[in-house]
Parts: C-alpha cells; structure tokens; sequence
C-alpha cells in the first residue's frame, strides 16, 4: 500500500486514489468527526453515492461509522481510523514525490 | 471535488490543492473566534468592579501600598469558567455544523493559566512583602514584562497564541500578536496608568477598560468576517 521504493505512481493506493474518497478521507482527518450531510454538502454528492463511497472506505478498514439519534433526527457520524490516517499520509506524500517528479524532470 | 476517479492525466498538484481547500474548510468551519474573544473581554469588563472594590489601600504622607485582591477572588474561577464555556460553545457549535472540534488544547490550556495565575499571584503576595524585587529598587524592564505575561491578560493572551495555533488560524494570530504588545509592551496592567487627578484605583481600570475593549472589538471584527 505505501511501496515507497519505485515510481510514486506504483505505490498508489487503488481504495485511496480516487478523487470523492480521498476528499472524504481529507476532511474526516481535519474534522476530527464528521457527519454524513457535511460530507455530502462538501463533496457535492447525492447520498446514495455518497453512501457508497463510505461502504468502500469501511470495508477497507479506513473509516468508522457511527450511527445514531440526535432528538428524533437520525445521524450518521464518520471516524478516521488508525489506517486511514496511514492512508491518507501515504497517499498525500505519493502525490507530493509525483510532483517533485514533475518538477525535476 | 465532484468528479469520482483520479485519471492518469490528472494533475497532483491540483489534487493536493484541492485537499487543501477541502482541509481549509473544515477548520473554517470548525472556528468560533469570535465567542473566544467575546467571553474573554466580557470576563476582563467585570473583573474592573471587583479591581476596585477589593483593593487595599494603605496611604501615608510618602505614598499609597496596595495590594489587589479582587484579582486572586475574581480572576481563578473567572478564567475557569470562561475557558469551560469557550469549549462548550465551540463544540456545540461544531456538532452543529456536523464537524468535530479542535478546541480542547485550548480549553486546557487556559485552566492550565487559571492555576499558574494563582501560584504567581500567592507566590508573590507571601515572598516579596518580606523580600522585594530587586532591593526594593528600580526593576528592569524585562520584569515588567514578565509580571504582565503571569497576569490574567497576559495569560489569555498566550492561550489565544494557542488557538491560532490549534486552529491555523492566520487572522488570530495577528490580532494575538497585535494583543500581547498591548498588554505586554503598552498598557501598565499591573501598575496602573497614572493619570492627572485620578486615584489608584482608577487608574488600576483604564487598561482593564481598554483590554475589555480591545478584545470585544476583535469578537465584532472576527463576527462581521464571519458572515458570508
């Protein structure tokens, strides 16, 4: 996942390296917490594809979610875990060796 | 943000801006600047009446002492409160947005303020009676500064230093840095400001007033910025 040995582009994480989820990862990281309409509002996503984008990110192991009630108001709430922490780490290095990649060639 | 796959000709440094903004966001979204700064003058405001009124005052023909002792009862529970309210407002309003908060180091660290104001300050009132700075003597300006610095204003000045920090807070941290020259370098918080007529207990409140001041025009300021 975070093969830091070839060209940047081999080490790049297939879940990870994708546009709507590496922004999911970005602001749960900053958000410490956040839930699910912020995401959407940010991302500029319908539910349903955002709820996929999730399913994926939990299924690998990056995020929690936590669903709950607030009132009579349900809400979903979304945790960074220890590997998605390494993930998004690993993945905005990557993207900084491309660039320096660019750079110097 | 919006469309889905990272293609091979996309460029990184676009993305990684992109996170940025999307990162940037978030803390903009997570600050409450202005209730900080809000509480924090309102709390300065009151604390001039208790200055006053708790003084001790002992004048004879060659000068006044006085010993200011609505500082230790106002300031340790003042500070406390405000810092406890500061969070609980940040995070109330943090869930609200549906965004965690960042606003616990500062929490503590001006509880931490609250308990090194009440050390200094007992400190001082049991050591320099029997034992003052310097012989009794002229003292340098750098002990000025220092009494300033472990003085409330000073105190809240190095948490909000914090603040800025936690939150990468820019504007905060100018408005910090244009606070604590105030308070560290201009205003005789701990002296007073002597003034043509006025008595010492006055003079003790005008840089509690202007400190007031200062840090509620910021909330206004950081509030009006707010608005989109």
């Amino acid at each position: 996942m975070t093969d830091v040995s070839g060209h940047p582009v081999t080490g790049l994480d297939e879940v990870v390296h994708q546009r709507v989820r590496l922004g999911i990862l970005a602001i749960t990281h900053e958000a410490k917490r956040v839930e699910f309409g912020y995401l959407r509002t940010q991302l500029d996503l319908t539910a349903g594809n955002l709820s996929k984008h999730l399913s994926v990110l939990e299924a690998a192991g990056l995020i929690d979610i936590e669903k709950g009630y607030e009132g009579k108001r349900g809400r979903t709430w979304i945790t960074l875990t220890a590997d998605g922490d390494a993930a998004l780490a690993a993945e905005i290095s990557r993207l900084k060796m491309l660039i320096a990649r660019v750079e110097t060639a | 943000m919006t469309a889905d796959a990272i293609r091979p000709g996309d460029d990184p440094r676009r993305i990684l801006s992109e996170v940025r903004g999307l990162a940037a966001r978030v803390r903009r979204d997570q600050r409450l600047t202005w209730v900080a700064l809000l509480v924090l003058g309102a709390v300065t405001l009151l604390a001039v009446p208790f200055d006053a009124i708790f003084m001790q005052l002992q004048c004879q023909a060659d000068g006044c002492t006085f010993a200011r002792r609505g500082m230790l009862y106002y300031w340790p529970p003042a500070l406390l409160i405000a810092y406890a309210t500061i969070a609980w407002g940040y995070l109330r309003a943090a869930r609200a947005r549906g965004v965690g908060g960042r606003v616990l180091p500062y929490a503590i660290t001006g509880a931490v303020t609250a308990v090194v104001f009440t050390a200094a300050y007992v400190a001082a009132a049991l050591y320099f009676p029997a034992n003052p700075p310097f012989e009794g003597g002229p003292v340098p300006f750098w002990w000025i500064v220092l009494d300033r610095l472990i003085a409330p204003w000073g105190l809240i000045g190095l948490a909000l230093l914090v603040l800025a920090a936690v939150e990468r807070n820019g504007p905060l941290l100018l408005f910090t840095g244009g606070y604590l020259a105030l308070v560290l370098l201009v205003l005789p918080t701990t002296e007073g400001m002597s003034m043509m007529g006025a008595n010492l207990r006055l003079s003790m409140a005008v840089p509690q007033l202007i400190i007031g001041i200062v840090l509620l025009a910021g909330a206004f300021g950081f509030a009006k910025a707010r608005r989109p």
